[in-house]
């Protein structure tokens, strides 16, 4: 439609320049450079040398790197399921117009605004033997305390534990407001129906939150292959690598040892993750929507 | 001096064309409505006007003054939207003198202008309030003061009262009507209620399928309906359309024939009537009497009986089907399923030609 | 509220869960602030006396003695204030653009901002941190705020709350005689502030928040966000001055964040839930 109200002309692009400029030069100019640098070697003092594909043939040849992208998944495997159950269950709990509910969403939800960085800290001080929280539980219960920052498994759930508690309140929150688009009077007519509350829940609620799901799964697992400060601060990817994340291995890669191409190149790969879950929300919700509609 | 005058307006939006070589001229303080179905192109002529919209072709002069280039501020027009459109983070004073505000009017006059208005709109004591702290009613009479304030060559009404409830809608309609005896401007309303345009305008300008199909006083185009178009979407119940075949004589008026054999001497004249070809007969309820004094001249079934307390509407069918709206009294006994007979007024009916035109009795009934 | 169960009290085993769980939400914050109550000696070798007094604001006194916390502190507000301003100002008039005016390719360069959503931090930071190298934009203010200013998210956000305002509001302030910047200034931003508010909000918490990028752009310690300065402090914890004065600079750095929650609660809510919408 030719409104007056938008009459077409260059003008109206000036509006946009502004954000346009800052979006091509800081995002999308160094994304292309970054594909370009992944076939590159570069190192400390510039001046990239065009290797074609092989720093990726050298990636897939690196034990440190699979191992940090097996430790990657094994992370969101741990992670993910975890979350989603426990963010659920408080969401059904909590879903409610009381003044209680109110303050537990509020507390389940405060930890969601610190920095990875006290997150860590506070952590930090829970999880260690020696000084910390549940250290000192231990000995005061006189059993042996969880070496859980140098053990190679217990680290990994060091990690995960610390990201659950840091992360189960945007979940939450997105459970909770799908709850709030389940129109009540289904409830009522499985009221009616004397539907029981196990049977409610499989049958209205949980297919109420398809959407929901799939939304938090997809949320959460692009969030937790690209988890980095936990590993970094807590840990230091150790025990011997044991917690070394994708992520991290591309700062370290970066940053200790100066190997930029190599480095980008992981983060192309870890790119390419991230977009294929993406896609793989994007036709999961498709689906689902062509199913509402065909009902 | 014509106030605003409309030449060879055309429109299209791509290759859907919504205003076809449209024209029209209003005399200074005229109340004119424009009066259509959704999609005959009334609310895109209003746009133009107001300059919210662009036109392909034509001219638009104001007291004299080119105003299709102008941009809308500048055209010494005012509008009053029909959701309103006011400011709802302005209060309503803020909201109107926010327009003077923009013509840089000295602060004063402003002040001055507002009060008036709001005195003649008994908002004064809303002025403060912000929009979403007011009733319907009270927001459609801030709409009219911010147009008021301007005061404008000409206001443009957009659909004013088809966002209020009935109760309502008969006040504003008298509040409308007080408007424009106020006002020093002429008025256009764009409606698509009949009941409306017929109360409030000097003449209507009756709108369909991107023309206008006829430009008269309310009760012309009741009575004298251009064509076929008019003559139904005017008037309620809609005006019946019967098939007629012109019956061959002399008499000075035409005599036509319906489907189911009736013949219905009319006091359209002859003379002017294409010579051939199928014809209809526009008869409105008013015109066809239950029983009569003539014994009537065809017979039908009740379907409906509407009762409407002063009047009866009632809905019958001739032996052909024909569906024939008839009058009878206040209290009329007619039950449905009921045989009765149908007297009709040849003098107040209309005969249309296979084009749609129509052609009207000479003795105007008004 | 209609939902399952609204209408019902919790189940003693329901509420028994409900308070198990916030208990373990809660005790590492009680744990973390106990902990900075305490003198740093008390602590050697013995963290578990933080669980029973005496407790004392000497930490919190050395902290407003005069530390790099403050220094920090400052840094993170001016980078998280200008970030949160440049987005704003940004994306309000790139909303209005895309949202109410038309020129050539306007679909186009929405789309290709929209592309931009599927663009993770990793897939960019190093090119940007090579970049940014180049330009010298290393350890300063600039080279803290610029990156953030470029995520689409905010300009998809506003235009679609700019396409939800009536377009008859823009015809009445044109009729109102409005030029394209009054109308913009006076009508349209003015009913954004609550898009705003969400969106401000949104972008403050991710700035102050954010670690990779000033981790590796500042890296002189005077340049530090409090993020970072605190990673610093942890990982160096034992040459520093102890436990309790850590633990208080995490509490201290972890009060201004906890005001905008509280203060803010809503709109971070609905930020976050905005991120479902898209």
């Amino acid at each position: 439609m030719s409104r007056a109200a938008d009459r077409r002309d260059w003008s109206g692009l000036f509006f946009v320049l502004p954000f346009l400029t800052a979006y091509v030069v800081i995002l999308i100019y160094p994304l292309l450079r970054g594909m370009a640098l992944s076939l590159q070697q570069v190192d400390l003092f510039g001046g990239g040398r065009f290797i074609g594909l092989e720093n990726y043939a050298r990636l897939f040849a690196d034990d440190v790197f699979i191992r940090s992208v097996l430790n990657t998944f094994a992370l969101a495997l741990m992670i993910v399921p975890l979350l989603t159950v426990i963010a659920l269950a408080l969401a059904l709990a909590l879903n409610r117009a009381t003044r209680g509910a109110a303050v537990f969403r509020g507390i389940f939800f405060s930890s969601s605004v610190l920095s990875v960085t006290i997150v860590t800290l506070i952590w930090r001080f829970v999880l260690a033997p020696d000084a910390g929280l549940l250290g000192e539980t231990a000995q005061a219960l006189g059993a042996e305390p969880i070496p859980f920052l140098s053990h190679p498994t217990w680290s990994l759930w060091a990690l995960a534990i610390t990201t659950i508690w840091w992360s189960i309140g945007l979940p939450m929150m997105l459970f909770l407001a799908g709850l709030q688009q389940i129109p009540g009077d289904i409830y009522e007519a499985a009221a009616l129906d004397r539907a029981s509350r196990w049977t409610t829940f499989w049958r209205v609620t949980l297919p109420g939150l398809r959407r929901t799901l799939v939304l938090v799964i997809m949320l959460q697992t692009a969030a937790q292959l690209q988890i980095f400060g936990q590993a970094q601060l807590l840990t230091g990817g150790g025990p011997g690598g044991a917690t070394r994340t994708m992520v991290l291995f591309i700062f370290e890669s970066a940053f200790a040892r100066w190997e930029l191409g190599y480095a980008t190149a992981a983060a192309e790969i870890l790119f390419l993750l991230i977009v294929l879950i993406t896609l793989t929300q994007y036709a999961t919700t498709m689906r689902g929507s062509e199913d509402d509609g065909g009902r | 001096m014509a106030s605003l005058e409309l030449s060879n307006i055309r429109k299209a939006y791509g290759a859907t064309p919504v205003l076809d070589d449209v024209s029209l001229s209003m005399e200074a303080r005229e109340f004119v409505a424009f009066l259509g179905p959704s999609g005959s192109g009334k609310s895109t002529l209003l746009r133009i006007i107001a300059g919210l919209e662009t036109l392909d072709a034509g001219e638009v002069h104001l007291e004299g003054r080119r105003i299709d280039q102008l941009p809308p501020g500048d055209r010494g027009v005012a509008m009053v939207f029909q959701h309103y459109a006011l400011y709802p983070h302005m209060t309503v004073e803020e909201n109107m003198s926010f327009g003077l505000r923009n013509a840089r009017v000295p602060r004063e006059e402003i002040a001055s202008r507002v009060a008036e208005a709001a005195r003649v709109l008994e908002i004064e004591q809303h002025l403060a309030k912000k929009p979403g702290q007011l009733s319907g009613g009270q927001r459609q009479r801030v709409a009219i003061g911010r147009a008021i304030v301007k005061q404008p060559k000409l206001f443009l009404l957009d659909e004013p009262l088809s966002n209020l409830d009935a109760a309502l809608r008969m006040r504003t309609r008298v509040e409308l009507a007080q408007l424009r005896q106020r006002v020093d401007a002429g008025v256009i309303m764009v409606t698509h209620d009949q009941a409306e345009a017929m109360t409030l305008a000097d003449r209507i300008v009756v709108m369909h399928d991107r023309r206008i199909q006829q430009v008269g006083p309310p009760m012309e185009i009741y009575s004298r309906p251009a064509n076929s178009f008019v003559a139904r979407f005017v008037g309620s119940p809609a005006m019946t359309l019967a098939p007629a075949e012109p019956v061959p004589g002399d008499g000075a008026y035409a005599r036509v024939r319906l489907g189911d054999g009736t013949e219905v001497e009319t006091r359209v004249p002859r003379a002017g009537l294409p010579a051939t070809g199928p014809l209809q007969l526009g008869l409105r309820p008013e015109s066809v009497t239950v029983g009569g004094a003539d014994g009537g001249v065809t017979t039908a079934t009740v379907e409906l009986v509407e009762r409407l307390g002063d009047r009866t509407l009632v809905y019958t069918r001739l032996a052909d089907g024909l569906e024939v709206i008839a009058e009878d009294e206040g209290n009329s006994r007619l039950q449905m399923g009921e045989t009765v007979r149908l007297s009709i007024n040849g003098a107040a009916t209309h005969l249309f030609d296979a084009d749609g035109r129509g052609y009207h009795a000479e003795a105007r009934p008004e | 509220m209609a939902a399952e169960g609204s209408r019902t009290r919790w189940s003693p085993l329901t509420l028994l869960a409900i308070l198990l769980a916030a208990a373990v939400m809660v005790a590492p914050l009680i744990w973390t602030l106990l902990l900075s109550l305490k003198e740093n000696s008390a602590l050697v070798g013995n963290s578990g006396a933080a669980l029973s007094p005496p407790y004392t604001f000497e930490n919190y006194r050395s902290i407003l003695q005069g530390n790099q916390v403050f220094r920090w502190l400052i840094n993170s507000i001016i980078v998280s204030g200008g970030t949160t301003l440049g987005v704003l100002a940004l994306c309000s008039l790139a909303g209005y653009g895309f949202a109410r005016l038309d020129f050539p390719f306007r679909r186009t360069l929405f789309i290709f901002v929209l592309l931009g959503l599927a663009i993770p931090e990793q897939a960019v930071i190093l090119p940007q941190h090579q970049l940014f190298a180049e330009l010298r934009l290393h350890n300063s203010y600039p080279g803290l705020i610029l990156p953030g200013l470029a995520g689409p998210f905010g300009v998809f956000f506003m235009t679609q709350y700019m396409r939800a305002i009536p377009r008859e509001l823009d015809e009445a302030a044109m009729l109102d005689g409005a030029s394209r910047f009054t109308l913009f200034w006076k009508v349209l931003l003015p009913l954004t502030l609550p898009a705003q508010a969400t969106l401000g909000v949104f972008t403050f918490l991710a700035s102050w928040n954010s670690y990779w990028w000033p981790l590796i752009s500042a890296t002189r310690s005077d340049m530090y966000t409090l993020t970072v300065g605190l990673a610093a402090a942890q990982m160096n914890y034992a040459q520093t001055s102890g436990l309790g004065f850590l633990m208080a600079q995490a509490v201290f750095a972890s009060i201004p964040i906890f005001i905008v929650y509280v203060l803010f609660q809503k709109q971070i809510v609905r930020a976050m839930a905005g991120t479902a919408v898209r």
